[in-house]
């Protein structure tokens, strides 16, 4: 009896009161779960951390609607046209490409010889010695920035001077009078090539100040990016400026069909309708940077002179790895130094927002209360 | 209320009232062809039951209090007891034949979803509109022509 009951009871329908307790119980469940949950904190990217411009995705829009079907302009005209009058050169002395890094590897590939020695203060952006090797060449790291140091480091086959200014990931920006002080010292048969992919974050020197440098070193090449302060990494453009001269071998550089025609107009827009963009970011981090360093210093972890929108931090009891770790499990990712060329510390990005930084320190505070355990 | 979007000329465009999916606890499991077919015989058996049951109300339940309260009367001595007595056994007959009735009709629905109908509602307010249509004819018609008036309007010779 009690069995065909059963069956015809599995008939009964849920009554309204019930189906809303129920929807109200997953509502409540969605919410408490969602509070949980703590918003994963990305330090360990250099990019800019937040989407870009309305204008800028609409130029985008506005490209690949207009026609995707045809070629891009492979010489992009108007964006080197841009970025001559922003620079104040003739459109002859700038080339794009997919990223700085495309054209760093061009130039370096184009220069070197196989046997030819790439000098680079160490450590630095991983990809100049990778660079160096791809083109048979010979990567020698110098311990140090200094215009000395490389000066020491110079014999009869080096070809190729590669700066990252400043430093990623160390932060530290040669000075213009630093750096003519080294373009003096070269001898003529090296090219110097200053990846300025992080210069816009710099707050010592007025961005364009290495520019005039160019009038007087033929053998200088600047690179630049739309990937750091611009926060359009995704498409992937980047630009050199070279000397007098220069106009041969920055031809070689750009790819051979050119860029993208969506990246032209994202990054023309950028430049036509936000140039003062990468300007108010500087001024926006450089609080943020002042205050994170403070804290860390208070915290024993002292940071020496960084004027990019990265930290190169000494781990406690020199291991970066663990501190990565450690931050990574309270959700906060950080750059262990070990694949960056020294495991003790770790390169921690600049949030762009007060609250992040501090949510950094206190994470700092409680991996250093378990970290007797963890590091 | 009007809410049907035909009605309303468009106005409410959702999903027309009453006729939301049901929702189970679990999603049943339908019996065999066999078994929904006899679950369709059953619900029509538990229809007919509904019936019986209301045509009850409409002579037999007050038939049968009246001759308790007869009864009552006899043993008692007292008219007034056997009226209240009679008054009471009618309710409390009455009561438990419309929750018996409410029950048949929760039921029914059951068993019409077992047979593979998307049955939503009852069908009691609608038992009562027949049987009370039926109840009214049959007492009319003893009324008039068997205890009421009938007789001497058309008396039997002598």
């Amino acid at each position: 009896m009690r069995r065909i009951f059963r069956h015809y009871g599995q008939f009964r329908g849920l009554s309204e009161q019930e189906v809303n307790a129920r929807l109200r119980e997953q509502a409540d469940e969605i919410k408490r779960q969602a509070l949980a949950r703590v918003e994963v904190l990305d330090l360990s990217r250099t990019t800019w951390p937040e989407v870009p411009h309305a204008d800028i995705v609409g130029a985008i829009t506005f490209a690949a609607r207009r026609g995707l079907h045809r070629y891009a302009d492979r010489a992009a005209a108007d964006l080197r046209a841009e970025l001559a009058a922003r620079h104040d050169l003739p459109a002859g002395r700038v080339a794009v490409g997919n990223g700085a890094t495309q054209l760093l590897e061009a130039a370096i590939g184009a220069l070197l010889e196989p046997g030819d020695e790439l000098i680079t203060p160490w450590p630095s952006y991983p990809l100049y010695p990778v660079a160096a090797r791809r083109a048979r060449g010979v990567a020698v790291p110098v311990r140090a920035d200094g215009p000395a140091a490389i000066l020491e480091a110079l014999t009869p086959a080096t070809r190729v001077v590669c700066l990252c200014n400043p430093n990623d990931p160390t932060g530290t920006l040669l000075g213009v009078p630093a750096l003519r002080e080294l373009l003096d010292a070269l001898p003529e048969r090296v090219v110097v090539l200053v990846d300025e992919a992080l210069r816009d974050f710099a707050a010592a020197e007025d961005p364009e100040a290495t520019r005039p440098l160019l009038d007087d070193h033929p053998r200088l090449l600047l690179f630049r990016t739309f990937s750091k302060a611009w926060g359009l990494a995704g498409l992937r453009c980047g630009y050199v400026l070279g000397g007098a001269g220069a106009e041969e071998l920055l031809e070689r550089l750009g790819p051979e069909l050119g860029i993208d025609d969506l990246a032209q107009a994202g990054c023309l827009e950028a430049l036509r309708h936000h140039a003062g963009l990468p300007a108010r970011r500087r001024a926006r981090l450089a609080p943020v940077r002042e205050r994170l360093a403070a804290g860390l210093a208070a915290r024993g972890l002292h940071v020496t002179g960084t004027d990019a929108n990265v930290l190169w931090v000494p781990a406690p009891d020199g291991a970066g790895a663990a501190l990565a770790a450690a931050l990574e499990r309270q959700s906060i990712l950080v750059a262990a130094g070990d694949a960056l060329g020294e495991p003790g510390r770790v390169r921690i990005t600049v949030p762009v927002v007060a609250a992040d930084a501090d949510r950094l320190l206190r994470a700092l505070d409680l991996a250093a209360g378990d970290g007797a355990a963890d590091l | 209320m009007r809410t049907d979007p035909s009605d309303t000329g468009g106005l409410f465009v959702g999903r027309r009232p009453g006729t939301a999916p049901v929702r189970y606890d679990e999603p049943p499991q339908p019996g065999s062809r066999r078994r929904r077919r006899f679950d369709a015989l059953l619900a029509h058996g538990v229809l007919a039951l509904m019936v019986t049951v209301n045509l009850l109300f409409w002579g037999p339940i007050p038939a049968a209090s009246l001759w308790v309260a007869s009864q009552v009367e006899y043993h008692s001595g007292s008219v007034t007891f056997g009226i209240t007595v009679g008054f009471g056994v009618l309710l409390a007959v009455l009561f438990g034949a419309l929750a018996l009735l409410k029950r048949l009709d929760g039921f029914w629905i059951l068993v019409r979803r077992a047979a593979g109908i998307d049955q939503r509602q009852g069908v009691i307010g609608r038992v009562f509109a027949v049987t009370a249509a039926i109840g009214a004819l049959a007492f009319t018609a003893w009324f008039l022509l068997i205890a009421g008036p009938g007789p001497s309007l058309a008396p039997e010779a002598p």
